[in-house]
């Protein structure tokens, strides 16, 4: 066994007293094999990596167990042993890497550090190992991508220079916590690609940290479940998600979107609410020396119609929230807006309060300072609605009445959104923009929010304008699905028509690369 | 909110100081144990003892009683002129950074400008040309402040503009009071209120420099300032004189300084410890 974890146990000491992490966690990776670790977030998956990794917070106490790599309890190690074997033996990938590189370092410097340190080559060594280790992970002109900073490079090819630091000393273990949660979809498939190659080649084990289940299901060989500190169950993925034992589980993955598993079952037809034509967004001003920076959005013309789910999607930048920020009065725009096919001339209080929009992140969209009544009254106030109103508001979104004189920072994620969402309606929408509403959301959180979007469009007859890069979740919900790529529209179809209709090759590649639907 | 501040310890002892410096501000006549302005030659530079706790000064007059009479004059002077100078400098930043683009350079390069004219001198060009009195000298350390104050608060504010709860409001169709007062100024709070408490302490001693020049208080008032100014031509004489007002003052500056650190800490609805 290359890494065996048995009955280890892990609590932070708060002020409120010892809180458990890790409850009897054991498990084992043999030799060559990729264990996938599921979890949402508070069930304990990175303080793992961590304790792995020896770099544990200073309140962390730990309360029994082994932490074995190859024979070797790693928790009696002090300092220089620790050393030896952190980047030597055990490597690891972060999920973020324009944090996890150092901005004032170039590439080639980071990655030649480990070289240097624990293989002991001199620095033109290093130099020359680094280049050869940069063409592994397929990047191009790795000679040149050596001398290059972070912040000249993409968030893929930060990605693939991590790794390549991560496999750099051939290391028996390798620790990924979500290493493509931070990419677009497109750039996560490749680097799963590569990491599957990469796998082949080194014959390395893996730990594989993900929320994400089917994308667990693509590279691990076992998968193991944990919730709040415990594993509930550990199985092959397709056994796992074919026929999953524990309660947990079985939740888990009825919560993942299948485009299969249709929700919505109506067909608005009708006239169009929202007429978006020729819509082109540009930031910035030109500068006495600076150009202006290209358009985020090139002309884009799409209608939503009444009571209908238009899905908008593309990878990050293609321009989808600047239709959003556009059709909100956010950003400035060249074009017109029709609402009910009047041309909306300026954005006055009738068309704000038809048209609302919901934030991805809670924690920015609410403001910290105000409690929930204070947040609810607001567009109350400004478009008209009895205060008396907010108990029924929050229970709309199945919150309790009480919660009204909590602030934001005592809420869960999810219930953030709720409260965002009753903000959304307490101005009686006919359209509301979701803006990646749950992309920072556990699976169990997003079904339920998604749940709550259709039931309240089936109370009031609400449009929605969804915008993500979730093609699964998008194909359960969306009648009609629009794709955009750097700035343009390049498809608008329905939905049922999606997998047969010929479609954009950017559409086809978008789709590829998403994982594919588990259960 | 109150029961959190007294929780910390800096911001306990904060509010036992500030609680003895407002007792002073507000009983300091009845507290005094001798006329303040009452001449005694024969007393003259009384080492602190029984008759005199802080000692005499060189007319003979109680530097206790003057402390405590003097504590009116002075440090509600300061505490208004540094409210007025932050609380107009932090609405001046927030609003800059809201505004942002050509608006925000007009703002913040006039700021600049006034920024390059040394505070002191700022404050002397205002209180000379409208007279002197202790309420020009307020307005004076209050326009002093401004500048200063404008830009701690913009930098803080910009992060706030990036939030989506602004853009919630704009989209909302909020009008830019709203925006700047409610939505942005509660959330740039942490840094401009412990700046206020630091500045506080400053304000105490550019009203004693106004005092100095002549500018601000004038004899025989025993603002503190004043009284360190008299002190110091008897420093190796009557060390006491200067030690009492500027104790005081420093006592004063340290309780405030505390009290903002305090405030820090309870005014953050995140931290539920």
């Amino acid at each position: 066994m290359i890494l065996q974890i048995d009955d280890y146990s892990l609590d932070y000491a708060t002020r409120a007293g010892p809180r458990r992490v890790l409850d009897g966690v054991s498990l084992s990776i043999a030799a060559g094999e990729v264990l996938g670790l599921v979890g949402e977030s508070g069930s304990g998956k990175t303080s793992l990596a961590w304790a792995i990794m020896r770099a544990l917070p200073g309140n962390a106490r730990e309360s029994g167990g082994a932490i074995r790599l190859a024979g070797q309890d790693l928790r009696g190690l002090g300092g220089a042993a620790l050393r030896a074997i952190r980047g030597k033996r055990i490597g690891m990938v972060f999920q973020d890497p324009a944090t996890s590189l150092n901005p004032t370092l170039t590439l080639g410097r980071q990655l030649t550090e480990v070289l240097e340190r624990h293989q002991g080559l001199s620095r033109a060594d290093a130099w020359r190992a680094g280049t050869c280790l940069l063409a592994r992970v397929e990047l191009r002109d790795p000679a040149a991508m050596m001398r290059r900073y972070p912040h000249e490079v993409s968030g893929g090819e930060k990605q693939r220079v991590v790794i390549a630091t991560a496999f750099a000393c051939r290391p028996e273990l390798i620790l990924f916590d979500e290493p493509t949660t931070a990419l677009d979809v497109i750039t996560g498939a490749r680097i799963l690609d590569l990491f599957a190659r990469l796998r082949r080649e080194t014959g390395v084990a893996g730990l594989y940290i993900s929320h994400d289940l089917s994308l667990v299901a693509r590279v691990a060989d076992r998968v193991a479940v944990l919730e709040q500190g415990r594993i509930v169950e550990e199985a092959p993925p397709a056994r796992l998600f074919t026929a999953p034992r524990d309660a947990y589980t079985r939740r888990l993955i009825t919560a993942v979107p299948h485009p299969d598993r249709r929700l919505v079952e109506d067909a608005p037809g009708g006239a169009a609410l929202l007429d978006l034509r020729g819509i082109t967004v540009r930031y910035g001003r030109a500068g006495l020396f600076a150009r202006r920076r290209p358009a985020a959005v090139r002309g884009v013309s799409l209608e939503v119609r009444a009571g209908e789910i238009l899905g908008l999607v593309g990878e990050s930048g293609s321009g989808k929230s600047s239709i959003a920020r556009a059709a909100t009065g956010l950003a400035a725009f060249q074009g017109s807006l029709a609402l009910d096919g009047r041309p909306v001339a300026a954005m006055d209080r009738a068309y704000r309060r038809a048209v609302q929009i919901v934030f991805q992140h809670p924690d920015s969209s609410l403001n910290p300072r105000h409690s929930v009544a204070q947040l609810l009254a607001r567009p109350l106030r400004l478009y008209g609605g009895d205060l008396a109103e907010i108990p029924r508001l929050l229970e709309q979104v199945r919150l309790p009445a009480d919660y009204a004189r909590r602030y934001p920072h005592q809420l869960s994620g999810g219930e953030k959104q709720r409260v965002a969402i009753a903000r959304a309606f307490a101005a009686r929408p006919r359209l509301v923009i979701c803006d990646e509403i749950t992309a920072a959301l556990d699976v169990s959180v997003q079904a339920a929010v998604i749940e709550l979007l259709l039931e309240l469009r089936r109370a009031h007859g609400t449009a929605y304008l969804f915008i993500t890069h979730d093609l699964n979740l998008v194909r359960q919900i969306v009648h009609r699905i629009a794709v955009m790529r750097a700035g343009e529209l390049v498809d608008l179809l329905p939905a049922a028509a999606l997998p047969t209709a010929r479609t954009h090759p950017y559409t086809r590649e978008l789709m590829d690369a998403c994982p594919a639907p588990i259960g | 909110m109150i029961r959190r501040l007294l929780r910390t310890p800096q911001g306990a002892i904060g509010v036992v100081l500030l609680a003895l410096v407002a007792l002073a501000c507000v009983f300091g006549p009845a507290l005094a144990p001798r006329d303040p302005e009452a001449l005694d030659f024969l007393g003259r530079f009384h080492p602190p003892g029984a008759g005199h706790w802080l000692g005499a000064d060189q007319l003979g007059r109680d530097v206790l009683s003057r402390l405590l009479v003097g504590a009116r004059t002075t440090v509600p002077l300061a505490l208004l002129a540094t409210l007025l100078g932050t609380l107009s400098g932090a609405v001046l930043g927030t609003l800059s950074a809201y505004l942002g683009g050509r608006w925000d350079e007009a703002i913040m390069r006039t700021v600049d400008a006034v920024m390059a004219v040394p505070g002191l001198l700022l404050a002397l060009l205002i209180a000379s040309t409208l007279g002197k009195s202790g309420g020009n000298a307020m307005i004076a350390v209050a326009v002093a402040f401004v500048p200063g104050m404008t830009r701690v608060t913009r930098s803080v504010a910009l992060a706030a503009r990036r939030q989506d709860y602004v853009a919630a409001a704009i989209a909302r169709g909020e009008g830019g009071a709203w925006i700047v007062l409610r939505e942005m100024l509660p959330n740039v709070a942490a840094p401009v209120v412990i700046e206020t408490t630091i500045r506080v302490s400053f304000a105490v001693m550019l009203f004693a420099t106004l005092s100095f020049l002549g500018l601000g208080a004038q004899p025989p008032s025993s603002e503190w300032g004043l009284m360190v100014a008299e002190a110091r031509r008897f420093l190796h004489q009557a060390p006491w004189m200067i030690a009492a007002p500027g104790g005081a003052i420093a006592l004063t500056a340290i309780g405030f300084n505390l009290l903002g650190d305090g405030l820090r800490d309870a005014l953050n609805p995140r931290d539920e410890r």
